[in-house]
């Protein structure tokens, strides 16, 4: 008996990375999960049915609202309704790029598929949330809004709008039920960070800064989640919650 | 099977208020609860027995450290362990609404006695224990009128501020442990005692129209932030504070 038994929960960005983690987690308290990413995320999928799961994803970019809302509807119609919504799809590349040489486009970019997309599955999935009158809307932030670290400025920017609109939706569509809260992960040893050049030495770093000194991994995330996506936490709302072993307390 | 199964918790001030809904609900998921009071709690006990839990209760000031030392004691000695501390238990929760040149500088103390210095003692007491496991979860009860600034009650106010600011520096010194210290911080909450009160009509029915969920707090729902970082579902998570309030304040 998991605690998402009989729920929807879409989760964006899960092919990989921790996404893959909030999907399979969400899966194994009974929740069936459907993903959405601009990758195949056939591995999530089988991983979560071998398991004794229910998955389906689709090819979906975020930030196209045509996409969104037929990915939606997709789910909609095989799965009967969407319960939680996980908003953890987000351009998140760790190339360090000084102000001056931001571009743009590079800075649109990241708004659009981190913010936009954020606003289009919110979009898309609110009728069916309000047709039963609850819903649970997590949003993926970041650490990054309170030490600010320098040569990401399109990233972390981004993550600070999600705060603002953490916030805003929650007083929206608290009269629908709809819950909406963040969750801020500390920098997190996903395989994509663990194989970059230079990384080891910089989340070793990290990890002293944090009360509880070692690297952040995918799995400490899925607690949260769960949290926010499950009934304990139905009088919660507007609230971020930063996961990231005490570096930053908030 | 709970998510607290082999857990020890000590709940203060778990005779009435909020605290009978945090200690009902981790001996629900299986802990072994004992509940701390200056009041009697067998309503409390007999409750959670009833439902097939465990618990004990023991009067205990926990401003008062020899009481707080043999709280621990006796926890270990019924329990075998002690894995989770709920500094819940604080004074002038009451809403009773005074302006700041009508408190007392006993008032003042007798708060912060209670509520700042009866969690540290409580903390300070626990930790031999909790270091001898290499593992604890600690659960600070803050408040939404940190965020708020709320006024007339500058007392109750300033030691839930501390009780952040603790927090904090607690996650930071116990880390290294396997310490977690969280806190939550409620709302204004429907408990017995507020809803029974009738010297301050229409307070709960407005405060519920500042929520984004436009309804009053009920004890109840305080008790899954509890239980969660109670549970081994938030061990990557330390020094924060969880406003649980409907979405009044957005922290």
């Amino acid at each position: 008996m998991g605690r998402l038994d009989g729920k929807v929960a879409i989760v964006t960005g899960a092919a990989q990375g921790i996404g893959a983690y909030y999907a399979r987690g969400l899966a194994a308290e009974g929740a069936w999960v459907a993903i959405a990413d601009i990758e195949p995320a056939d591995r999530v999928v089988a991983e979560v049915k071998k398991a004794g799961g229910e998955a389906m994803s689709e090819i979906c970019d975020v930030s196209d609202g045509a996409a969104v809302a037929r990915f939606v509807g997709a789910v909609d119609e095989a799965y009967g309704g969407v319960d939680i919504l996980v908003n953890n799809a987000s351009l998140a590349r760790m190339d360090r790029t000084p102000v001056e040489e931001l571009s743009a486009a590079e800075w649109d970019r990241y708004f659009a598929v981190n913010v936009r997309g954020m606003v289009e599955c919110v979009k898309a999935v609110l009728p069916i949330m309000r047709r039963k009158q609850y819903g649970k809307i997590i949003n993926i932030t970041s650490g990054t809004v309170w030490n600010g670290p320098p040569n990401m400025l399109h990233y972390v920017s981004t993550k600070g709008a999600i705060l603002g609109m953490t916030r805003a939706l929650s007083t929206e569509l608290g009269k629908d039920g709809i819950r909406v809260n963040a969750i801020a992960p500390g920098l997190t040893s996903t395989d994509y960070i663990k194989g970059k050049n230079n990384y080891a030495d910089y989340l070793a770093a990290i990890a002293n800064t944090r009360s509880i000194q070692r690297e952040e991994v995918p799995e400490d995330l899925v607690g949260a989640c769960i949290f926010f996506a499950s009934p304990d936490s139905d009088f919660v709302t507007g609230q971020c919650l930063v996961v990231d072993g005490g570096a930053i307390k908030h | 099977m709970g998510k607290l199964d082999g857990k020890v918790a000590i709940v203060t001030g778990a005779a009435s208020g909020i605290g009978p809904a945090y200690a009902q609900g981790l001996a629900a998921e299986g802990a072994k609860v004992m509940i701390a009071d200056i009041e009697p709690s067998e309503a409390t006990v007999k409750a959670i027995r009833a439902a097939g839990g465990v618990a004990e209760s023991r009067r205990c000031d926990v401003s008062d450290e020899r009481q707080v030392a043999a709280l621990i004691r006796d926890t270990e000695a019924a329990f075998g362990g002690l894995h989770i501390l709920v500094n819940n238990a604080a004074v002038f929760a009451r809403y009773v609404a005074v302006p700041l040149d009508q408190i007392s500088a006993e008032d003042w103390e007798r708060a912060f006695a209670v509520n700042v210095r009866g969690s540290f003692l409580c903390v300070k007491a626990a930790l031999p224990i909790m270091r001898r496991q290499r593992y604890g979860k600690i659960v600070n009860i803050a408040s939404g009128t940190v965020f708020k600034g709320v006024p007339m009650m500058l007392h109750y106010v300033s030691t839930k501020g501390a009780i952040i600011a603790m927090t904090r520096s607690m996650a930071n010194e116990l880390g290294r442990d396997g310490i977690r210290v969280n806190a939550i911080a409620p709302g204004l909450t429907s408990t017995e005692y507020l809803k029974g009160r009738n010297d301050i009509p229409g307070v709960l029915e407005a405060m519920a129209k500042t929520r984004a969920i436009g309804r009053q707090e009920d004890p109840q729902d305080l008790v899954g932030a509890c239980v969660f970082f109670c549970s081994p579902d938030s061990d990557f998570i330390t020094g924060q504070t969880l406003v649980v309030d409907g979405g009044g304040v957005m922290h």
